[in-house]
């Protein structure tokens, strides 16, 4: 199993596409937004270079797991490579637990890049802030692997590009990453887990502690994507 | 070890819908037999294989596979298998791919080894992603034999290969028989099972037509071929002497000149039916005398069987 778990990460980091959506885009997308913003604050009084370098953290980190386990699985699933690895002594469920480890593998230099832009651009924290906050940013992203697993089973390739952007899209539009969400708008945020994911973020502005809220609803989420990954894992296992 | 099953379906039915791919399935695999599964596409092989590999689940009957359940036989990894839809994991180098396997294996090879046996150690460090069809097969064959398996399992493993590749992978699959392992390969091509295997089972429709030797099949359908013409110059024709002739399975009679007949006949007893002919006074020109290939044999057995289906 070590060496499955292995092999994924490798070949995560060895495909190119994969690293340029993953880490290169989100970065180039934080020097766009700060200077749009010409370091000046976000809507609520928060500097634009730290906002941004979150949302852009998460963007590119839920970018890396829903495109590395969602579309990965589908097209393997498709190609036999599944139905192979189910003639071998490994167990069912370690290829789908190589998967999610690949994803935690990427998203961590997803996340690290666009944290080294904000130091180099200004944002000052200290180094538990910058520690506790790569490793709350790092965790959260297991949700969206779940997510992108049970994606992942539920439709075959040509279906799952397209969901995967959508659903990628629209939570990312209403969850914060690219302007703030105020006002009635955080009525339906509250429901969508990538807003969740951006609020864990909130204990590095002053006076402020971890949103436990948050943290609560996005291990809600964890549970429901496990639930309907594990679901859609077995109905797959029986037809094929 | 003689006397013990590999593999056993019984009484073993499957459908997918209103399809019934396997139908009232038995069959029992010995140790160390080379054993090939024809049939048309569409006849269940696939299906069979799936069932005996554990991917599916029959809806009636039992397979078993070394005695217990086939998933217990891959995890203790007795089972090799190369299915035809087998797709390969992308990213990564051959090498690498052929390492995964020997290392999940319970009883893996090493990998060198491995990749010398399957004839790829010029292509260890190519892009899985990069290889050509017949490359790809190989690769599929190398995961098959990454460890000591007791038997291993093909699904149309030439599919793609070029004739030299296909002679290569054959003496290879010798040698992995000549080792002791209980082989079974589905083919379409009919001499590859007719020159390899020492059983072979016909699947038609789901069910197993026929179950022998490829000399048995081939007796089975009426093993040789007799042609020649009877021309009215050398005396009068009589077919009744024809039909008299042993061993008879089929009996042909054209003419396509004025006062010639061609006649051809299929049987099981050639060297009777050519005395046949001179002792009945008749005169054949032309004679020959050919054996039927697997292929023919294979035609004609699943033949009768849409035959006899359709009559009842």
């Amino acid at each position: 199993m070590i060496t499955l778990i292995r092999l994924e990460i490798l070949r995560s980091l060895r495909n190119r596409r994969y690293l340029f959506f993953t880490v290169l885009y989100p970065a180039l997308m934080y020097f766009f937004f700060v200077s749009i913003y010409k370091g000046g604050s976000v809507a609520g009084g928060v500097s634009a270079k730290s906002y941004f370098m979150v949302s852009m953290a998460t963007f590119g980190a839920v970018g890396a797991v829903l495109t590395g386990s969602a579309q990965r699985i589908s097209l393997e699933r498709k190609s036999g490579w599944v139905r192979q690895l189910r003639l071998t002594a490994l167990p069912g469920r370690a290829y789908t637990l190589a998967k999610i480890a690949a994803c935690a593998a990427t998203t961590l230099p997803a996340i690290a890049v666009v944290f080294a832009l904000g130091a180099v651009e200004g944002v000052r924290l200290g180094a538990g802030q910058w520690l506790g906050l790569l490793a709350v940013l790092w965790l959260g992203s297991f949700v969206f692997a779940a997510l992108g697993v049970a994606l992942g089973y539920a439709a075959e390739p040509s279906a799952v590009q397209p969901i995967v952007m959508i659903v990628y899209m629209l939570m990312a539009a209403f969850g914060g990453t690219w302007y703030p969400i105020s006002g009635s708008m955080r009525n339906f945020a509250r429901f969508n887990p990538v807003y969740l994911y951006n609020q864990l973020a909130g204990f590095i502005h002053p006076g402020n502690a971890l949103d436990t809220a948050a943290a609560a609803g996005l291990a809600g989420f964890l549970v429901v994507f496990v639930a309907a990954a594990a679901f859609l894992y077995r109905k797959d296992t029986r037809q094929a | 070890m003689s006397g013990e099953e590999v593999a056993a379906f019984r009484q073993v039915s499957k459908s997918y819908g209103r399809v019934r791919a396997v139908s009232g399935l038995d069959l029992v695999l010995r140790p160390g037999e080379t054993v090939a599964l024809l049939g048309p596409n569409g006849a269940g092989k696939s299906s069979s294989l799936d069932l005996l590999l554990g991917l599916r689940e029959p809806d009636q009957g039992s397979v078993t596979l070394f005695g217990g359940a086939p998933r217990a036989a891959i995890e203790a990894g007795r089972v090799g298998a190369m299915l035809q839809s087998g797709g390969l994991m992308t990213d990564v180098l051959v090498r690498e791919l052929v390492q995964l396997a020997c290392d999940v294996h319970p009883r893996g090879h090493r990998p060198a080894d491995v990749l010398r046996n399957a004839g790829i150690e010029e292509i260890a460090d190519r892009r899985v992603d990069k290889l050509s069809g017949g490359q790809e097969q190989r690769v599929r064959f190398a995961l098959a034999v990454a460890g000591a398996n007791d038997l291993i399992v093909l699904d149309e493993p030439t599919t793609g290969m070029d004739v030299s590749v296909r002679q290569q992978f054959w003496a290879t699959m010798r040698a992995q028989a000549d080792a002791g392992r209980t082989v079974l390969f589905a083919t379409h091509y009919l001499e590859e099972a007719d020159s390899i295997a020492d059983r072979v089972l016909v699947l038609h429709r789901g069910r197993l037509i026929a179950d022998g030797t490829s000399a048995e099949i081939k007796a089975k359908a009426g093993a040789r071929r007799i042609s020649f013409e009877l021309h009215a110059a050398d005396g009068p024709f009589e077919e009744a002497a024809l039909r008299a002739l042993p061993g008879v399975v089929s009996l042909e009679v054209g003419g396509h000149a004025a006062g010639v007949r061609t006649v051809r006949i299929r049987s099981t007893d050639a060297d009777g039916d050519v005395a046949g002919l001179y002792r009945a006074g008749l005169y054949p020109r032309g004679l020959e005398v050919g054996s039927l290939g697997l292929e023919q044999a294979f035609l004609t057995i699943t033949e009768e069987h849409d035959a006899e289906e359709s009559a009842r």
